[in-house]
């Protein structure tokens, strides 16, 4: 356990130190910031455009964190070879696949508590209301964020930093999209597409369900049944994705 | 108990659209507790694949070795190695004594075991000077040293050092060579690769020669070399210039000296007497006869050779 501590602690510090990360949370803050322009233009409605478009900007930025700074986390470790001197402790390969998963999402955990006070603030400032479901929100998109870091760990032990940001990327698009691949118009039906579709349905996991964005902006409570079932999918994805990643990695030359 | 023990280790690159590369072919190997052992080969011979072998880093494709009597993959046979990699990279914005605190907690030592760790390698390493710099302006010198601070931690009692002195100066080979010495008088093993055979065949207690991956040999130096006598230097005084071209016009190579002197290289001890009687003969003096016994570099050569040309009728296998 120690170890797994010790590979975080220092992937926490190593990633702060990352440039990608300053830039994404410059660019989050501001078009936080910058939501107040859409709510002057839409009358009457600046609070619900500042609430949908800050809870849109934490988890656009945090799953790009996720995916630029997690696709590059072990492979990184290869290119530059410290990885020599780390697996050649008395050390097992999933502590140090766990402790760099760890590390990430310590640092994607502070990166949205910045996000997330920043923008609640601003929101109190502007004289908003905030309830319980602004909460429930940014914890499921942490969730989320957590899913997404553990498929970029597995894609970072087996392919090079730009194909695993790639396949991530289309991952998450696809995971916003799987209602689509089950709600097929009729034309489908009975179709071997519709079979495959349905199949990616099941495959791919469902990144909708951590988006109660606009319940948020619209101040619509969602209940502490539908938070708990969709926390513990992320977590069994996170776990399933996180054992591949550990299993990829067990017998891996580097 | 060996310290390291190899059965038909092998190692097999297999990539789409490459050539299959076997870096490690068969290798049975044995490396005594309390030895320095150097590991010899020229660039690509398999050196840095058998250590990472060791190490753990990387899956033998057949054949399995053990360390102290453990198989190399498991964690607790690595407890008791310590490495250094060829080329030392280690997290840039770290210091030394940051680096070692690291890699000490990895190793699962307490705060107070790191302090003493640090005191202790610092104290051999003189890393004292730069303790508290950011590595990444270091010097490739000073990163070896950092590097062989790492491998130490927790004093284990086998050490795998990879091309521990290249890229040195003299004065850190120099040191580099006193610490491993120093390692072998406290009871440690150290196995070291490298190609600067000089260097080896000042501190190795027994050395393993790699050839394309095979072990071509494996022993004592003097034992490897033993019975190859190279030649026969035969050392005399006051001959005249005419007498010694009428030597040399024989095919006989020679070396002119001071004050007359002159050495005849002669392939064989048996040329020796007739030579030494027509010296005397004609008035020289025998200064001496020593025969020059194969050396180190010389043995590397010739096995390097019969990887070139194996149909060639030299010495025999030493393995």
């Amino acid at each position: 356990m120690n170890r797994i501590v010790t590979i975080a602690q220092n992937t926490f510090r190593e990633s702060i130190r990352d440039k990608v990360l300053y830039v994404l949370l410059f660019f989050a803050l501001a078009t936080i910031l910058g939501s107040k322009v859409l709510g002057w233009i839409s009358i009457g409605q600046d609070i619900k455009i500042i609430k949908d478009i800050s809870l849109a900007a934490m988890s656009v930025f945090g799953a790009l964190i996720a995916i630029f700074v997690g696709a590059t986390l072990v492979y990184k470790e290869m290119d530059k070879k410290t990885l020599y001197t780390i697996l050649s402790q008395p050390m097992k390969r999933y502590e140090f696949v766990t402790g760099k998963y760890l590390g990430l999402v310590a640092l994607l955990g502070v990166s949205l508590i910045i996000m997330a006070a920043g923008s609640t603030l601003y929101l109190k400032i502007a004289g908003a209301a905030i309830g319980l479901i602004w909460f429930q929100a940014i914890l499921l998109i942490y969730i989320k964020l957590l899913l997404i870091t553990a498929f970029a760990i597995l894609l970072s032990t087996v392919v090079s930093p730009i194909l695993g940001a790639l396949i991530v990327f289309s991952f998450y698009v696809g995971g916003h999209a799987t209602d689509v691949l089950r709600d097929l118009p009729p034309q489908f039906d009975g179709t071997r597409a519709k079979q495959v579709l349905e199949t990616l349905y099941y495959v791919i996991p469902n990144l909708n369900l951590f988006n109660v964005q606009s319940e948020a902006a619209n101040m619509v409570p969602v209940t502490w049944p539908y938070v708990f079932y969709a926390v513990a999918y992320g977590i069994s994805w996170t776990l399933f994705l996180l054992i591949l990643a550990c299993l990829a990695f067990e017998r891996r030359d580097v | 108990m060996s310290a390291i023990v190899t059965h038909d280790l092998s190692k097999t690159y297999k990539s789409l659209g490459k050539a299959t590369v076997h870096s490690l072919r068969n290798v049975n190997m044995e490396v005594q507790e309390n030895e320095i052992y150097g590991f010899l080969g020229r660039n690509g011979a398999g050196k840095t694949t058998a250590i990472k072998l060791l190490t753990g880093l990387i899956q033998a494709t057949k054949g399995r070795a053990e360390i102290f009597g453990e198989d190399a993959v498991l964690p607790s046979a690595r407890a008791r190695i310590g490495y250094l990699p060829e080329h030392p990279y280690f997290y840039e914005y770290l210091t030394p004594r940051e680096t070692i605190a690291f890699y000490g907690k990895l190793r699962g030592l307490s705060k107070d075991a790191i302090r003493k760790e640090w005191l202790r390698i610092s104290e051999m390493l003189f890393l004292d000077e730069f303790a508290d710099r950011r590595i990444r302006g270091f010097s490739k010198g000073m990163r070896q040293r950092v590097g062989l601070g790492v491998a130490l931690i927790g004093n284990p009692p086998l050490l795998l050092l990879d091309e521990p002195m290249s890229g040195l100066d003299p004065y850190g080979r120099r040191m580099v060579r006193e610490i491993m010495l120093r390692l072998r008088a406290e009871g440690k093993t150290v196995f070291f690769s490298s190609h600067i055979l000089t260097d080896v065949e000042e501190i190795s207690d027994r050395v393993g020669i790699l050839v394309s991956g095979v072990l071509a040999a494996s022993g004592r130096i003097k034992d490897l070399t033993a019975g190859a006598q190279k030649a026969v230097e035969l050392c005399c005084s006051g001959l005249k210039d005419e007498d010694v071209n009428a030597i040399t016009a024989r095919g006989i190579e020679c070396r002119r000296g001071e004050e007359h002197q002159v050495t005849f290289i002669l392939p064989e001890v048996a040329e020796a007497p007739p030579l030494i009687a027509e010296i005397q003969q004609k008035g020289g003096m025998l200064l001496s006869l020593i025969p020059v016994l194969e050396s180190l570099e010389d043995f590397f050569t010739k096995l390097q050779q019969r990887e070139q040309n194996p149909s060639g009728k030299d010495g025999a296998d030493h393995e």
